[in-house]
């Protein structure tokens, strides 16, 4: 009886055991292929009506809206700004129903992701093209050319569309942008009396390489309590501060102008990480920056404790405007260059796509939807300012009565082809920030990590190429 | 006799009936929500399942992960902190449960509140509290270590150091379930042998191998199965500290899973490494139930 017993536990027991790991692992279920939402794309494309040209139906159609925290909280409420723009929506257009649902920066990629592969998509999504370009290369969204006259396209410069577009298919509804730079904390530079190390007389503020080190050198003997600069390569997020920053001081790009392949192993750009690991040896950079991610580098620059943060925006900034702990001010600077010569900068882009739920009604209310975020007479410029970026329209300036957002419209001068829209781009980021690691630990010299790098990278982008196939 | 035998056989299968119809809310969450997804996923473990993906590959992501030497890597460190980790929860939660349950009530409720906290508390809250103790600029660690002239120490930025970091967390959080196990099976063990030991000038050592060790084995074999179960599924921790960095060197076979899965969208190869985990997890618990289980009366 007893062992009777212990041999029914054991082989419950078991079945826990391996319920327990497999329900952790399991990814949920797929039911339609690739090739199967490549073709209802194309019927979606035809069948959805055009706002522009059509009139709104009355049938009443519900969609499903999940954003990240796109628009800065008003009174301090995550997604009550949404709300506000339901509400508006529906004063014009009350047969149809936008339910939201906010999603966060640091899950909502992986919970999209679970959504995509359960069929369970939203039916909107206001995201970057790092994504929705994978997204629209994989068949999963309708595409909104339909919805974009001429008068709109052409107001768009050609940069923007590149990175909306798979094909000669748009995907990305572009929004609002502003180019990822650095920002210092001027306060600790007007305190130690070394505002003539920054390059703010310079109505471009580009600089070089030598005098970015220079204004490190006099924050490190003049403010013993601050961290001059800043670095991270814990993880992903954040990555294009430290793609730019190398890229910058290297006088290259992180991908070649087709994104075919990587461009930063180049010998600059590898003498610029030896060089950051020796600075931050030399407490120049923070250390510890292999286990530091971006979140973290900024929120010590919110705190007030070092000068220099290389990851940061117009829209960073307003979005971190209630989160910083002290009184310092805040100045946008472009990425040092090797020579001083005009820096090359990722933008950030912002804009709404349509997952391709097989519901042309759907996809429809969804376009009426974007149409109204976009271009409302009203709203249209009151959500840009909500996000704090730029018009990604040419016609559309002058939004905002601040200093670095004048600043942030001249800073569009030196916006550069993105590597973000590449194939296999997902992967190509799990990368990058092992190699910095290297660096960081000492484990390989700048140039030979490049190199790995790019070998590990360029045969992502071969992966992705092959897999459109 | 027939009519007897029928009623008693209607009762039987009355009884029967009762029975599992008591069972079925457990029984069924157990089969939608674990059985099923158990199933799922050794089903999906064979198909190249990704975002715009589903075909049936047989056993080539079985085959890649054996290639893949990041995944041997967070294999390996799974086994490493399995081994330091759970010996050292043992130990620690036996030590302190050996401790405390002579004691008054209240300074036994007092310590087993205090090391229970953990258990019951946020694991983020906990290791957002660790992260800013760990931290290489501001943190109390290297605060401390620096009056004894100690240089400041990126603990989770070094690979020397990370995986040793880590385990130091998991081990606050996993010992409040055994010390309140062991201190309860401590109480349970009749104070007669312990006296009748004494009064034959037993050792506290010979006490401890010979009465206490033996009468805690079914406590052990429960607590060493559950905290080894724990241990190789350690995600949050690491992913919360380190995201598996540096340089893998913190990576786990169950961050693996969260990464290949929910970051690359690779949900067959995640798949793959969930059932390999399992079978090493089922594997072990077969050890100790072999080794632990045989002296345990029930």
């Amino acid at each position: 009886m007893t062992a009777r017993m212990r041999k029914s536990t054991f082989a419950i027991c078991l079945l826990l055991i391996v319920s327990l790991v497999s329900a952790c692992s399991s990814g949920g279920t797929k039911g339609n292929t690739d090739a199967d939402k490549a073709t209802n794309n194309g019927a979606a494309a035809t069948s959805g009506a055009s706002p522009a040209t059509e009139a709104p139906s009355a049938k009443k159609v519900s969609i499903t809206w999940w954003n990240f925290p796109t628009y800065q909280a008003l009174d301090g409420e995550v997604g009550k700004y949404e709300k506000e723009i339901i509400a508006a929506f529906n004063e014009k257009h009350p047969e149809i129903t936008v339910n939201l649902e906010m999603i966060t920066f640091e899950g909502g990629p992986e919970k999209l992701n679970v959504a995509i592969a359960s069929n369970s998509t939203p039916d909107l999504i206001y995201d970057a093209p790092g994504r929705i370009i994978d997204w629209g290369k994989k068949g999963l969204l309708a595409p909104l050319d339909d919805m974009i006259p001429s008068e709109i396209r052409n107001d768009i410069a050609e940069a923007f569309w590149k990175q909306s577009m798979v094909g000669d298919k748009t995907y990305m509804y572009p929004i609002n942008t502003a180019p990822f730079m650095m920002a210092v904390n001027t306060t600790i530079f007007e305190k130690i009396g070394a505002m003539e190390l920054l390059p703010l007389d310079r109505p471009d503020r580009t600089w070089s390489f030598e005098e970015y080190k220079a204004a490190l050198q006099a924050v490190k003997d003049k403010a013993t309590d601050v961290i001059p600069s800043v670095f991270f390569a814990k993880s992903q997020a954040g990555d294009q501060g430290t793609r730019a920053f190398i890229a910058n001081l290297g006088l290259t790009t992180f991908l070649n102008d087709d994104n075919s392949a990587v461009a930063i192993n180049t010998e600059e750009a590898g003498a610029a990480l030896d060089w950051i690991a020796q600075a931050s040896k030399d407490k120049l950079v923070i250390s510890g920056a292999a286990a530091l991610a971006a979140a973290d580098v900024n929120d010590l620059f919110l705190q007030g404790k070092v000068a220099f943060t290389i990851n940061y925006s117009a829209v960073l900034k307003a979005q971190n405007a209630t989160l910083k702990k002290a009184e310092f001010n805040e100045v946008l600077l472009p990425f040092p260059t090797l020579d001083g010569s005009p820096p090359k900068l990722e933008p950030y882009l912002g804009g709404m796509a349509i997952f391709d739920n097989d519901d042309a009604d759907r996809i429809a209310a969804s376009k009426t939807f974007i149409d109204f975020v976009a271009n409302d007479p009203v709203y249209g410029s009151k959500n840009l300012i909500q996000t704090g970026g730029l018009s990604v329209r040419n016609s559309i300036t002058g939004l905002y009565n601040d200093p670095e957002y004048e600043y942030s419209e001249l800073a569009r001068q030196f916006i550069a082809n993105p590597p973000t829209t590449a194939d296999g781009w997902a992967e190509v980021r799990t990368h990058w920030f092992p190699a910095l690691q290297r660096v960081l630990l000492g484990d390989a010299t700048g140039k030979a990590a490049l190199d790995d790098f790019a070998e590990a990278a360029n045969q992502s982008i071969a992966n992705g190429k092959a897999a459109q196939k | 006799m027939l009519v007897t035998l029928l009623k008693s056989r209607r009762l039987v299968w009355r009884e029967w009936l009762v029975s599992y119809l008591f069972l079925l809310p457990a029984l069924s969450f157990f089969l939608l929500f674990v059985a099923y997804p158990m199933l799922k996923g050794i089903y999906i473990s064979f198909f190249d399942f990704t975002l715009n993906k589903f075909a049936f590959v047989g056993l080539d992501n079985y085959a890649a992960l054996f290639q893949d030497k990041y995944f041997k890597k967070s294999m390996m460190n799974t086994l490493l902190i399995v081994l330091i980790a759970v010996p050292l929860v043992i130990a620690f939660s036996l030590f302190v449960a050996n401790t405390i349950y002579r004691k008054s009530e209240l300074v036994r409720s007092f310590f087993r509140g205090v090391f229970y906290l953990p258990a019951v508390s946020s694991v983020v809250s906990i290791t957002v509290v660790w992260a800013s103790i760990y931290d290489p600029n501001f943190g109390i660690l290297n605060y401390l270590t620096s009056f004894f002239g100690a240089e400041p120490i990126a603990w989770l930025g070094q690979p020397d150091t990370a995986l040793y970091a880590i385990i130091a967390v998991l081990i606050t959080t996993s010992v409040g379930q055994p010390i309140i196990l062991y201190v309860a099976s401590l109480g349970n063990i009749p104070a007669s042998y312990i006296e009748a030991a004494q009064i034959d000038r037993a050792s506290s050592g010979q006490i401890f191998r010979k009465i206490i060790w033996p009468m805690l084995m079914p406590t052990n074999l429960y607590i060493i199965v559950i905290t080894t179960i724990n241990t190789f599924q350690t995600f949050a921790i690491v992913q919360l500290l380190t995201a598996g960095g540096p340089l893998y060197s913190t990576s786990t076979v169950m961050y693996g899973v969260y990464e290949k899965a929910f970051m690359l969208g690779s949900f067959g190869i995640a798949s793959a490494m969930g059932m390999i985990l399992a079978v090493v997890i089922g594997v072990i618990s077969i050890i100790q139930f072999k080794y632990l289980g045989s002296d345990v009366e029930y």
